[in-house]
């Protein structure tokens, strides 16, 4: 039942980031939807993950965002992000928008054949957020795509530091 | 005489929390008295015995104030934005073991509103939203102070909240836990103190207390000669009383947090069978003194610039705080400890 009004609240949430008019307003409907998404980890007993959940995407990740919009945003506050339709019906968006709805259903289907291991005898394990079964996995059998995972963002980082670098230098001239 | 559980549970909500907003209006008159003792003068003391009620006309004052909303602000996200700063420093206190076990009319009660496993990341992840009412606050007053006030404070907190969670991190190494009653258990004796083996910590932990709260002498946020009051500038009334409240809290609320960690919790030195209200007076005597500290610095210092500020986070504490943590690391692996 819970689950069930926490859906409704993410899912609302979804589509406020979508069609919200300010990107303010996408933003806390995007810190909304992690909240109820936290609390979804917390009813199916991962209360580690909905603690790391706050912290990183709602803590961090989220002022971060909040940052970049006050800082771009900075001449007119009070007014609305003005939000033309034009490039939304190039054909860029439209691909898109089909590649990711592709993704989606793909990640749908996915989830209904993949078959989850049953639950063990006498229900689920008694302490399925230890903390120590979750660092031992992470930096024992999946510590090679972890480390992979952390070059990746390193990479991001560069890249993006260099495409900065680069307009600014054509701003210069 | 059996008392029903729910019953506890309402007792003990009530007490802390209560404890905890009594506290945060004490404070506001502490400041006042304090800095008064410092300044040589008296400090208010017309309302009650040694203005002692005087918290409670301000509250009275407040609520009944006009409140002004500005022009061209953003109505929801202002009135939202004191609320979301003072209700995550309110609800991190449930979390904090204020004593030990109490023996009351034969049941054993634990003294903390909920003894959760990962008190520790709960505290860090609510603490952390605070930001939002600070940079929400700024950003929806319409006004070049407020939003100022407002991107300073969260970059600051931002990059001191990164110091107080290695700091905390080495801590909780050394003890192989997240919850806060197994840490404050852990120090039952003054020897065991984590001051002791964590005195790097234990310094940049009080330090950064300061940077996070945006008190002086890191209170960019109200740098009253720059930015008249920063973010809370254009606010009025009772919402403008919410954010005091939401600072006072978040004070106290580290000030139980520093004493947790650091100094024993409700441990009493020498006197390890102490009875349970000995220990949560132990407690509160711990972290007042962190209070006061708070009042002691700010009439003692001159305020910081913005840019030594963010050097001294980024460049000093962050470094020394990896080097800690490093340090304690390798002592746990190598079985020193």
């Amino acid at each position: 039942m819970l689950f069930y009004l926490l859906s409704v609240i993410a899912l609302l949430g979804g589509l406020g980031v979508v069609f919200s008019k300010s990107p303010m307003g996408s933003v806390l409907s995007l810190l909304l939807t992690f909240f109820a998404l936290a609390v979804v980890y917390l009813l199916a007993g991962f209360a580690f993950m909905a603690a790391v959940q706050i912290l990183v995407y709602a803590g961090a990740i989220m002022v971060l965002f909040l940052f970049v919009i006050m800082l771009l945003n900075l001449g007119g506050m009070g007014t609305r992000f003005e939000l033309s339709a034009a490039p939304l019906s190039s054909s860029r968006a439209k691909l898109a928008a089909v590649v990711a709805a592709g993704i989606g259903l793909a990640g749908l289907i996915a989830a209904q054949r993949t078959s989850f291991p049953a639950l063990p005898e006498g229900g689920a394990p008694e302490r399925i957020d230890d903390i120590q079964q979750i660092a031992i996995a992470l930096f024992g059998r999946y510590s090679l795509p972890f480390q992979a995972v952390s070059l990746l963002l390193l990479v991001t980082m560069v890249a993006v530091l260099v495409l900065a670098k680069r307009r600014g230098k054509e701003s210069a001239q | 005489m059996d008392v029903p559980l729910p019953l506890i549970w309402i007792v003990k909500i009530v007490v802390i929390f209560g404890g905890l907003v009594g506290t945060a209006a004490l404070m506001s008159l502490a400041e006042r008295k304090v800095s008064a003792w410092m300044q040589y003068r008296i400090g208010p003391n017309r309302v009650g015995p040694f203005g002692l009620l005087q918290p409670l006309a301000d509250g009275i004052k407040f609520i009944f104030k006009e409140e002004l909303i500005p022009a061209g602000a953003n109505k929801f996200m202002f009135r939202l934005a004191p609320a979301l700063s003072a209700a995550p420093a309110m609800l991190t206190m449930a979390v904090i073991p204020i004593g030990g076990t109490a023996l009351i009319a034969g049941r054993e009660i634990p003294l903390s509103i909920a003894d959760v496993d990962i008190g520790v990341l709960f505290l860090l992840a609510f603490s952390g939203l605070s930001i939002y009412g600070v940079i929400l606050g700024g950003w929806a007053s319409n006004s070049k102070y407020s939003l100022l006030g407002g991107l300073r404070a969260s970059a600051q907190m931002i990059s001191y909240e990164l110091t107080l969670i290695l700091t905390i991190l080495a801590v909780v190494a050394l003890e192989g836990t997240l919850n806060l009653r197994a840490i404050s258990e852990n120090q039952a004796s003054i020897g065991q103190w984590n001051i002791w083996t964590q005195p790097l910590a234990f310094v940049l932990f009080t330090i950064t207390m300061f940077a996070e709260t945006n008190r002086h002498p890191f209170d960019f946020a109200e740098c009253e000669p720059e930015l008249v009051g920063g973010f809370h500038t254009e606010y009025s009334a009772m919402r403008f009383a919410l954010y005091f409240l939401g600072e006072y809290c978040a004070m106290t609320v580290l000030s139980c947090l520093n004493a947790t960690l650091f100094l024993g919790g409700p441990s009493v030195p020498f006197w390890p069978e102490a009875p349970w209200f000995i220990g949560v007076a132990a407690f509160c005597l711990k972290a007042g003194f962190f209070l006061f500290l708070f009042l002691w610095v700010r009439w003692s210092l001159p305020r910081m610039r913005f840019d030594q500020l963010m050097r001294l986070g980024w460049k000093v504490f962050l470094p020394l705080a990896l080097a800690n943590l490093l340090v304690t690391g390798a002592f746990i692996s190598f079985g020193a400890h």
